[in-house]
């Protein structure tokens, strides 16, 4: 299959021994281990400043963490499926432009163009998933195209100088509150429920996991293919475009590089979350623990005051040891150690 | 063995009508027509276009990509991806700009060490997925990223200057006539030619098509591969300290830039990205045509603004086609 050409070179994987308790184990052992080291993280931080570690910085930690979950939620179903998402920052700075834009802050009553913000996200999303499951080009190269395809459009769009103030809407939603809780943290957790629901306990769920495993055993199992395999971009798209509102609702304003930090995160989060970069195994709640504590490490990086080139590099120390402590052959080895 | 073997134009004897379709295939003949062709119409519309300045201007512009896309051409015929260049060539573009030393032999020192760069961070990426066995994207995902840290430790923002000598030297022409620029991205594809008909340069091929097979035919598969990607690494360097040379200033961003053109350029070339077919002449030529492109863009007049829509179109239309094309040529 052309579409999974650049995941494939590693798929010699053997699959033999799939006990249902191991397989079990393994997911959840990797989202409680990244949800225990989160805890012991923000605990840890209060030796280094007494100010960390507080209810408010919990608080904070899970407001921003917000962006990167609804993000990887779409980001963490593209990889399940077998492909890779790198067209977000465009799409974030696509929805976060449309809002201030179209709606702006001028006619509150001009709420119903926010749904339509979200689907012209979700039409660009697509055709990138056309571009992929029809013309058969390499997930991430289409995706790639299309961000730059988007983001020249938008610098032609806004002139170089994006316009428009944030949505009410968008500032309620990331600034209000609700029975003294954040908005925006009563949203995360709403959000986190729907997305288990559909990643975990829905049939397209199930299809995702099968398609990305075998896409050809999918197909002769009756896996409706086309469909399982263009909705992740599409909702993909989508996420990223709703992360374009809220952040817009957060800081008060679009900017044409707003989404440019998103990318890398975005699939760091998936693959420390416990997630197969091949596609085919993964949870959403480990993608959540893995958003949550890059978040927490982000917010304590940066309390301790170390400078931007030092976080990146620790960012990617980051995403390189997640990917080799997943290897399959460790776990293989640490299994037959086991027996 | 031997269907998996480049058969570029530009090497090749004079080709036999039957094998002519293949030559279209799997050769850098059909990327060089539209070079050409493209030439053609830049020429028609700016007619200064044809003078050695503008030509040397043109080769200067495209040597870093040219480079970078043969550097990414090694990677993508063993069959895999290389993110890293961005983060290699940010390197070796603020060392250039804050260790800037003087004279020929500064230059030669300058170009040893973006090519110690290059090879250091690409036996890293080779070790990472030869040895390691991860995946490529991934991989060099991290490695970039990693990469992308270092050369903002090292700068910061954008500033400092390059060493004079090698902006002026490295820009300049032969007897005013020959681009420097065009000469080192000539000896490159040179010294490919030969290795390409050693037993590395087969190795890669053979890997690329079918690695089990490789495999089982004696070829060394991880060996080769952690040679594709310090080769790569390498080829980054140079870019790197091209780059330097045109722009004369450092920035920790300048790699980024280069990164999605070098698969366009790969893919204009019709080296597939399923590896194992293409070659690294044919990527240069794609990376000309990219930049050609920007070029006809502009004295067309499209707004500078919209030079992304094109790279991205251009870019799905040469994998589309240059999936099409190698599939006709399977079936002949």
């Amino acid at each position: 299959m052309a579409n999974n050409n650049p995941l494939a070179e590693t798929t010699f994987v053997q699959s033999g021994d799939t006990r249902r308790s191991a397989k079990i184990s393994r997911e959840t052992i990797s989202a409680i281990a990244v949800a225990v080291l989160c805890v012991v993280l923000l605990l840890g931080a209060r030796f280094v400043s007494p100010s960390l570690g507080s209810w408010s910085q919990v608080e904070t930690v899970l407001i921003l963490g917000s962006f990167l979950v609804v993000l990887s939620f779409g980001q963490g179903l593209v990889i399940l499926s077998g492909g890779l998402d790198l067209s977000l920052p465009a799409m974030i700075t696509l929805g976060g432009i449309l809002a201030t834009n179209w709606i702006g802050s001028s006619d509150p009553g001009a709420w119903y163009l926010l749904p339509i913000v979200l689907l012209v996200c979700a039409g660009v999303g697509f055709l990138t998933a056309l571009g992929i499951v029809i013309l058969r080009v390499p997930p991430f190269i289409m995706s790639l195209a299309m961000s730059i395809i988007v983001s020249s459009a938008l610098l032609g769009y806004t002139k170089g100088t994006p316009r428009g103030a944030a949505p009410e809407m968008a500032i309620a939603l990331m600034k209000g509150s609700v029975f003294g809780l954040p908005a925006p943290i009563l949203f995360t957790i709403g959000f986190v429920i729907l997305g288990w629901l559909i990643q975990s306990r829905s049939i397209f769920g199930r299809y995702l996991y099968a398609i990305g495993t075998n896409v050809e055993a999918a197909r002769i199992a009756g896996v409706p293919v086309f469909t399982a395999q263009v909705l992740p971009y599409v909702l993909s798209a989508t996420c990223a475009g709703l992360v374009g509102i809220m952040l817009v609702g957060y800081s008060n304003g679009a900017t044409l590089r707003m989404g440019d930090d998103y990318l890398l995160p975005s699939i760091a989060a998936v693959v420390i979350g416990g997630s197969s970069i091949l596609g085919g195994r993964g949870t959403f709640l480990g993608t959540v623990g893995g958003a949550l504590l890059l978040t927490t490490l982000g917010t304590i990086i940066s309390a301790i005051g170390l400078e931007f080139g030092l976080r990146t590099i620790i960012e990617g120390a980051i995403v390189l040891t997640a990917l080799l402590l997943l290897r399959e052959e460790l776990f293989q080895k640490l299994g037959s150690l086991w027996k | 063995m031997s269907e998996v073997l480049p058969n570029e134009a530009s090497t090749s004897p004079a080709p036999v009508m039957g094998s002519l379709l293949r030559q279209l295939t799997q050769g850098a003949g059909l990327i060089v027509i539209l070079y050409v062709a493209l030439y053609a119409i830049y020429g028609y519309l700016q007619p200064r276009a044809l003078e050695p300045y503008a030509i040397a201007a043109l080769m200067n512009n495209t040597a870093p990509l040219a480079l970078a896309a043969a550097g990414q051409t090694f990677v993508v015929l063993s069959r895999g991806f290389d993110l890293s260049l961005a983060g290699v060539i940010s390197i070796c573009n603020v060392t250039l700009a804050v260790v800037p030393i003087e004279g020929p032999g500064g230059a030669a020192l300058s170009v040893l060490l973006c090519l110690a760069i290059g090879a250091s961070v690409g036996a890293v990426n080779g070790f990472l997925v030869a040895y390691l066995r991860l995946q490529s994207i991934a991989a060099t995902l991290a490695t970039m990223i990693i990469c992308q840290g270092i050369a903002l430790v090292i700068l910061n923002a954008p500033g400092g200057f390059v060493a004079e000598w090698i902006v002026y030297e490295m820009t300049d022409r032969l007897w005013g006539l020959v681009p420097v620029s065009g000469l080192v991205v000539l000896s490159v594809v040179a010294l490919w030619l030969m290795l390409r008909r050693t037993d590395f340069g087969v190795a890669i091929y053979a890997v690329g098509a079918d690695e089990q097979a490789a495999s089982l035919s004696g070829v060394n598969v991880r060996r080769v591969r952690f040679g594709a990607f310090v080769g790569a690494g390498l080829l980054y360097g140079l870019a790197g300290f091209m780059l330097s040379a045109q722009t004369a200033t450092g920035n920790p961003n300048s790699g980024t830039p280069l990164l999605l053109l070098t698969f366009a350029a790969v893919a204009l070339g019709g080296t597939s990205l399923a590896g194992g077919r293409g070659g690294l002449f044919a990527s240069v030529i794609g990376a000309a045509t990219l930049t050609l492109l920007q070029k006809v863009l502009f004295s067309t007049g499209v707004s500078s603004f919209y030079t992304g829509i094109f790279q991205g179109a251009v870019l799905i239309l040469a994998v589309v086609f240059s999936t099409a094309i190698s599939r006709i040529g399977e079936e002949k």
